[in-house]
């Protein structure tokens, strides 16, 4: 079934969007990510102007997060001074993407932009990822234990000044990482239209050493508020934010994420982190491959600019 | 639905039968309608057909001439400047490198002749009236860095990607006549039909000769829900955006509540 996209200003079949928003939330679901690094190339791919899947990805994140949000605060497992700090970053990150964006779609330069971040980033997560969870199997394998965080462990990152007392998390760093942490991500995130949660969660272990039961909580609360800002920024400076398209998205995504979190509770964590290493390197392949092979038509022609509708 | 379609062409004919009435005494003039003056856009829009009704209209002062009467019929979209870009090897990965800005190109062009474009009239009348994708003047908007030699490869990639998507056409055999002097032709409009005041004209032609033309508005608008959508994300794109935001959070708070697990 045909449905139109009055934004796109395309037709586009209902199930093919639904079943798609269905298979990444079933994967967001099972290994606990947003999934708009699956979900904006494979509108990209099926013929959605890049700059409405990204825009429009950004809308269906606040959706995925929203349901994860809601369950850890039950659970009362988010820092929010923490998840605060991030955003204050995040919100500036965002704005500072978004102003970019419009500049790269004048240019005709955006396309480019997100297919070599997307080779960069997920070529470089899924190759950290893949390692970590081969060097886990190893170990679990051979029987050695794993080495619990020491409170007293210490990195470079707690050297640096303007230091603040997370009580929640039980730390006292710099804000200085943590605001430009959110800064990186929310910038990322609104060219690329991610949530960015596969590159946070890391981030907040291994860089700040935010506790483990802490760190999806927060991080999902960062999200939510960061893309939603991504969102209304979006829709203010290029208008690109279809809002039927988004619904169909977060409709399948949320339905699917149900039963991915399901079958993701009979997976060992080693595993399931292969697998998601997997995949993040599979989508930055597709793309490394779509910038070094001879593209068939070397032509394109630009949408032509939006016309104000005759009243 | 089907009352509608035997209805709009009987309209068609009425309107071009009433227009002819009023027409100025020439010695061949040409009436023409349309099946529809809106196109509406709604959910379920996948493309349509606008159909063209003419008469060939003749007087005493018609001069009898051995050459067949020629019709071409020009439907126009709204015209912008549009950029062909061009991909090119940089440090080994493929980017977009040339571009080229034409000048006041129709966004839509579809042209329907009784016979090839070419054999119809002269070069000039054909490139005045667009007569013929061939005849498009494809002007550039602003200095290019495109060397002359180059500029018929980005024309010539303008026009066939314009076809393979849909949005330019030309056909030479859909013109059916009714009579001697009624025809009719059924333009179809692809599903991303670009919105805007289209200009549909009708041509008269006879041995290289323009005789008469006229020109009707069609206007693409999308209607109800899309409409609103669309003018609601240009007029208050702030409030769109909140409301989306909103939209989005109520999805996920409401699925969490319905699935919850603990």
């Amino acid at each position: 079934m045909q449905v139109y996209l009055p934004i796109a200003e395309l037709p586009i079949n209902m199930f093919m969007v639904f079943g798609m928003g269905g298979a990444v939330g079933f994967l967001s679901g099972l290994f606990g990510i947003g999934g708009g690094f699956l979900l904006t190339p494979l509108l990209i791919f099926s013929g959605i102007p890049p700059a409405i899947s990204v825009a429009t990805v950004t809308t269906q994140v606040v959706a995925s997060s929203t349901s994860g949000v809601v369950a850890y605060w039950r659970r009362k497992m988010i820092d929010f001074k923490l998840a605060w700090m991030l955003l204050v970053g995040g919100v500036v990150g965002s704005a500072v993407g978004v102003w970019l964006f419009g500049i790269l779609q004048t240019l005709g330069q955006l396309d480019l932009v997100i297919s070599l971040s997307y080779v960069t980033f997920l070529s470089a997560i899924g190759g950290l990822m893949l390692f970590e969870s081969l060097r886990a199997m190893a170990r679990r394998r051979s029987g050695a234990k794993v080495t619990a965080r020491r409170p007293g462990q210490h990195n470079w990152v707690h050297g640096l000044p303007l230091k603040m007392r997370f009580y929640r998390s039980r730390l006292y760093v710099s804000i200085i990482p943590i605001i430009g942490l959110g800064a990186i991500i929310g910038f990322l995130g609104t060219i690329l239209g991610i949530g960015g949660g596969f590159m946070m969660v890391p981030a907040l272990i291994y860089l700040l050493r935010v506790p483990t039961n802490i760190v999806i909580g927060t991080s999902l609360l960062q999200i939510l508020v960061t893309m939603a800002a991504a969102t209304v920024l979006h829709a203010m400076s290029t208008q690109s934010v279809d809002i039927v398209l988004a619904m169909l998205l977060m409709v399948g995504g949320v339905i699917g994420a149900q039963f991915g979190a399901r079958m993701g509770q009979k997976l060992r964590g080693d595993q399931l982190r292969l697998l998601l290493a997997l995949l993040v390197l599979g989508v930055g392949v597709r793309f490394a491959v779509n910038l070094l092979m001879q593209p068939d038509e070397l032509y394109a022609v630009d949408p032509a600019p939006i016309l104000e509708q005759a009243k | 639905m089907s009352g509608r379609r035997i209805l709009l062409p009987i309209l068609g004919l009425l309107a071009v039968l009433l227009a002819q009435a009023g027409a100025p005494v020439r010695a061949e003039g040409l009436v023409a309608a349309l099946s529809a003056d809106v196109v509406r856009i709604e959910s379920n829009y996948t493309g349509t057909n606008i159909v063209v009704f003419g008469e060939i209209t003749r007087d005493a002062g018609t001069v009898g001439r051995p050459d067949p009467y020629d019709i071409a019929v020009v439907v126009s979209g709204p015209e912008s400047n549009i950029t062909t870009r061009r991909k090119g090897r940089f440090l080994g990965i493929w980017v977009n490198r040339d571009a080229e800005v034409f000048a006041d190109v129709p966004s839509f062009l579809a042209v329907h002749t009784t016979r090839p474009p070419h054999e119809l009239s002269s070069r000039a009348i054909l490139e005045e009236h667009r007569i013929g994708l061939n005849f498009l003047n494809l002007r550039i908007a602003r200095a290019s860095d495109v060397p002359i030699s180059d500029r018929d490869n980005f024309r010539a990639a303008f026009l066939r990607l314009r076809l393979a998507g849909g949005l330019y056409s030309e056909r030479h055999d859909v013109i059916d006549f009714l009579s001697n002097s009624l025809f009719r032709t059924s333009v179809p409009l692809p599903a991303n039909i670009p919105v805007g005041d289209y200009k549909v004209t009708a041509y008269l032609l006879q041995g290289g000769t323009l005789l008469a033309e006229t020109q009707m508005p069609l206007r693409v608008a999308k209607t109800g829900f899309e409409q609103y959508t669309y003018w609601f994300a240009h007029q208050y794109s702030a409030a769109y955006g909140l409301l989306a935001v909103l939209l989005a959070v109520f999805t996920g708070w409401l699925a969490g509540v319905i699935f919850r697990r603990d």
